[in-house]
């Protein structure tokens, strides 16, 4: 039965409804601006490349997806070749803060991480990748002195830890 | 209340059909145009072949296994420190002394790439996988550091990254709380396919020798299966039924 | 018609309860603690390294695996082979089945190179591996027990029970079948690569939970001072000493059957006579304290209404299971590979040698971590929930 509070409890409902396109509409407005008042990251572009691979707004949000897709591609297919390979990207996205310093991952003012800090996504990559391009890792490589192989020399049998045993089969 | 006459049904225009019939054939098309472009991307893959190695034990000596560990480090950038059992090592220096005759020999040993790999059948994740050219290797995006594989091994060929590791090689992938062992040099075999050498046969392949010889088993016209029809290989600890890609000859 | 149960909870006023709580607590928060550091340093700062992959943390997760399946042996008996006496404790024993499975898998799971990808380990699955069947089975057993407790609490789901018990008893043992399986299916090792691990591990797992459930049996009703009378232990001791009996049993035809085999001469030499720490703990603490001291403590006629004497084989039963999956685990990699027959080897990767191990504090703490969680996990619900029953008085009626 229609009463007075029902049609109150409707016009509530229905103005709630109406709330979320509005809501939408106007984030829409702003979404191509900078959102409003809120900064985004806006990390340092590589002075070598154009472009990216991919333009910016499609980077910025596929980026995991294309990698997802390759990681899988390289591994398991072989394919290494590819516009999407990470080794690529650590080569134009060299990591330096405004000193010129190459950073590492957890640096804020690494590529990556200033879009990831801002975001609160942890970065996984780099526990196993480099964080940054080929020539940066072999000079890292000498300047940390990895030290040289020796042949196994002295630590051939390295059973003087443990007691030898004869396998008498 | 229905108030529509039922001879009052729509009546589609010629432009809605052809819109209609163009939107159909695109759905049905468009998944088939993304399918056959990665299906085109990836032709790295020989899945005809079977990669495997063969080792002379008889023509290396002490140094010459030396070099190849040491290329296999440098290519891919791990290293030990003196004594260390925690250091990740993906091909070892072994010295072999014969209990009878006191005979010696040094031959490097490896993962085996075996076409029944006990550490593929183990890993709870399909982490360790053997690939379609026969290389047994590590995806370490889905590898959650069980070592289960490492418990499976019979060749002990796989390592455990122990410490964060930072500056790896692009070529070569690692970090802490993955497995990892001999990749067959497989960057370098998808860049070259069959006129691919490994660092390890690089090290040694000098002056026209083929102490470490690698190739395709099953193509019967390779320089590796010639080989092994006239002078044979062994298998190690061929009793388990593996069949390793890696053959050993002088054992 | 006997009289129906009475159940309670556990009062916390009880003496001793909860310092009891907070002690283990304590233990169970600093082994996160050390799971954390093995986390973020790596594992180069505990033992383990790439010789002996698997040690001290999972010697007591399995301890703990295999005694949840065993405790839950209780309400089986009572559920599924109809043998009425053991009823009271059913409802106990499939808590602490569930509480001591939880506790081993949080020590495994901690122990992962990348705990982080726990999500990846339930996505993708190769089936194939005993590992991912495992996971399934750790996962249902919680699921099928804690619904058998259910039904066996709910008065009038209690029919249900009988079926529920049915199919919880099939499923520990595949679980168990499983557990023992990861090492049984492994042909690398001269250790492994047996079916008989499957079924020693079920033996095992009767005497192992069947004796923690004891202890904290008689440690919850002496706490909370309920009455339980020495027929009801005089059956659980015997129950034991017949599991105890069969482990032995398993053990010795293992070892029997290795031993015949020329090639296996080897390794059983190095376990039974010249293992150093893994010979100590075969025979002094697996046979001597785990198997043959039990034994006459439980039979010796004039101890048979001793309680001291039941806890003493339990704990000792205890010490012998560590010391028992404590030579499966670490002595089975301790030996090395036969990869060169007829050849003394020689490497830098500790190939031809004894693999040394010595346990770090780490993986200690993560041991102790995860067995304090169980308990703590039991004696909470035990407080929480009518789990034990009120007494468990002589058998008159």
């Amino acid at each position: 039965m229609l009463t007075l509070a029902s049609h109150l409890r409707l016009l509530l409902l229905l103005s709630l409804l109406g709330l979320v396109p509005a809501g939408l509409l106007g984030a829409a407005e702003t979404a191509s601006s900078s959102f409003g008042e809120i900064a985004v990251p806006n990390p340092a572009k590589p002075a070598s490349a154009e472009q990216c691979v991919e333009p910016v707004e499609v980077m910025r949000r596929d980026h995991m997806k294309f990698l997802m897709h390759q990681r899988d591609a390289t591994v398991i297919d072989g394919e290494r070749e590819s516009r999407y390979s990470l080794v690529g990207c650590m080569n134009c996205h060299n990591p330096a803060n405004e000193t010129g310093e190459i950073v590492r991952y957890e640096d804020p003012q690494h590529f990556c991480a200033e879009c990831h800090t801002y975001a609160s996504v942890k970065i996984d990559c780099f526990e196993c990748h480099a964080d940054r391009g080929l020539e940066q890792v072999q000079q890292s490589r000498i300047d940390s002195a990895v030290p040289a192989w020796d042949g196994g020399g002295a630590s051939l049998s390295a059973g003087t830890l443990g007691h030898r045993l004869s396998l008498s089969q | 209340m229905k108030t529509v006459a039922e001879n009052q049904l729509p009546q589609p225009t010629r432009r809605g059909f052809l819109k209609g019939a163009a939107a159909a054939a695109a759905t049905l098309v468009a998944p088939g145009i993304f399918l056959y472009r990665t299906g085109q991307a990836a032709t790295a893959l020989n899945d005809q072949a079977r990669w495997g190695l063969l080792i002379d034990t008889n023509a290396l000596s002490e140094a010459d296994v030396d070099a190849c560990v040491d290329a296999c480090r440098r290519e891919h950038g791990w290293q030990v420190e003196q004594d260390s059992a925690t250091d990740a090592q993906w091909v070892r220096k072994v010295k072999l002394t014969d209990q009878d005759t006191g005979h010696q020999k040094f031959l490097p040993m490896m993962c085996q790439h075996c076409e029944s790999p006990p550490c593929v059948d183990v890993c709870p994740t399909g982490a360790s996988f053997k690939r379609a050219d026969g290389i047994v290797l590590v995806n370490k995006h889905t590898c959650i550091g069980c070592r289960y594989c490492m418990m499976a091994c019979p060749y002990k060929a796989r390592s455990f990254i122990h410490e964060t590791l930072k500056d790896q090689l692009p070529v070569a992938p690692r970090g802490k709380g993955t497995v990892e062992s001999c990749t067959l040099c497989v960057h370098r075999i998808d860049r070259d396919g069959a006129n691919a050498m490994p660092a390890c046969a690089e090290a040694v392949n000098q002056n026209g020798r083929k102490a470490i010889l690698f190739g395709d088993l099953n193509d019967p016209r390779s320089e590796i299966s010639l080989r092994l029809q006239a002078l044979g290989g062994t298998r190690l600890r061929a009793d388990m039924g593996l069949n390793p890609g890696v053959r050993y000859q002088g054992l | 018609m006997p009289a129906p149960i009475q159940y309670a909870e556990i009062k916390t006023s009880s003496s001793g309860y909860w310092s009891i709580l907070i002690a283990l607590a304590l233990i169970a928060l600093i082994g996160v603690a050390g799971a954390h550091h093995m986390d973020v340093e790596g594992h180069h700062v505990s033992g383990m390294n790439n010789q002996i992959v698997w040690g001290l943390p999972h010697v007591f997760a399995i301890f703990l695996i295999v005694a949840a399946s065993g405790a839950l042996n209780i309400a089986s008996l009572a559920s599924v082979f109809d043998k009425q006496a053991y009823k009271p404790l059913a409802r106990f024993s499939a808590i602490l089945s569930v509480a001591l499975l939880v506790g081993g898998l949080a020590i495994l799971l901690l122990d992962l190179g990348r705990p982080d990808r726990l999500i990846v380990a339930m996505t993708y699955y190769n089936f194939k591996s005993i590992f991912a069947w495992n996971i399934i089975l750790y996962s249902g057993f919680i699921v099928i027990v804690l619904a058998y407790l259910w039904l066996m609490m709910e008065r009038r789901m209690q029919r249900w029970s009988k079926p529920a018990g049915l199919i919880a008893f099939i499923w520990r043992l595949v679980l168990t079948t499983g557990t023992g399986s990861i090492f049984g299916f492994l042909v690398a090792r001269e250790a492994y690569d047996t079916a008989l691990l499957a079924p020693m591990f079920i033996i095992m797992s009767f005497a192992f939970g069947l004796a923690i459930l004891i202890l904290i049996l008689m440690l919850s009703f002496s706490l909370d001072r309920r009455e339980l009378d020495a027929s009801h232990l005089l059956r659980l001791r015997k129950l034991l000493g017949i599991f105890i009996a069969s482990v032995f049993y398993f053990v010795v035809v293992f070892h029997l059957t290795k031993l015949y085999g020329t090639q296996n001469h080897g390794f059983e030499s190095f376990i039974l006579m010249n293992g150093g720490i893994y010979t100590f703990l075969f025979w002094c603490v697996q046979i001597g304290l785990g198997n043959l001291l039990p034994l006459a403590l439980i039979y010796a006629p004039s101890l048979q209404q001793s309680r001291k004497s039941l806890v003493i084989a339990c704990a000792l039963v205890i010490a012998g299971a560590f010391a028992q999956l404590y030579i499966i685990i670490v002595g089975g990699q301790a030996y090395p590979l036969n990869i060169f027959p007829g050849y003394i080897v020689e490497s830098s990767f500790y190939d031809g040698v004894v693999n040394p191990y010595v346990p770090s504090l780490w993986e200690l703490l993560l041991g102790f971590g995860g067995l304090t969680a169980a308990l703590l996990i039991a004696l909470l619900v035990l407080r929480v929930l009518p789990i034990m029953p009120t007494a468990l008085r002589a058998e008159s009626q």
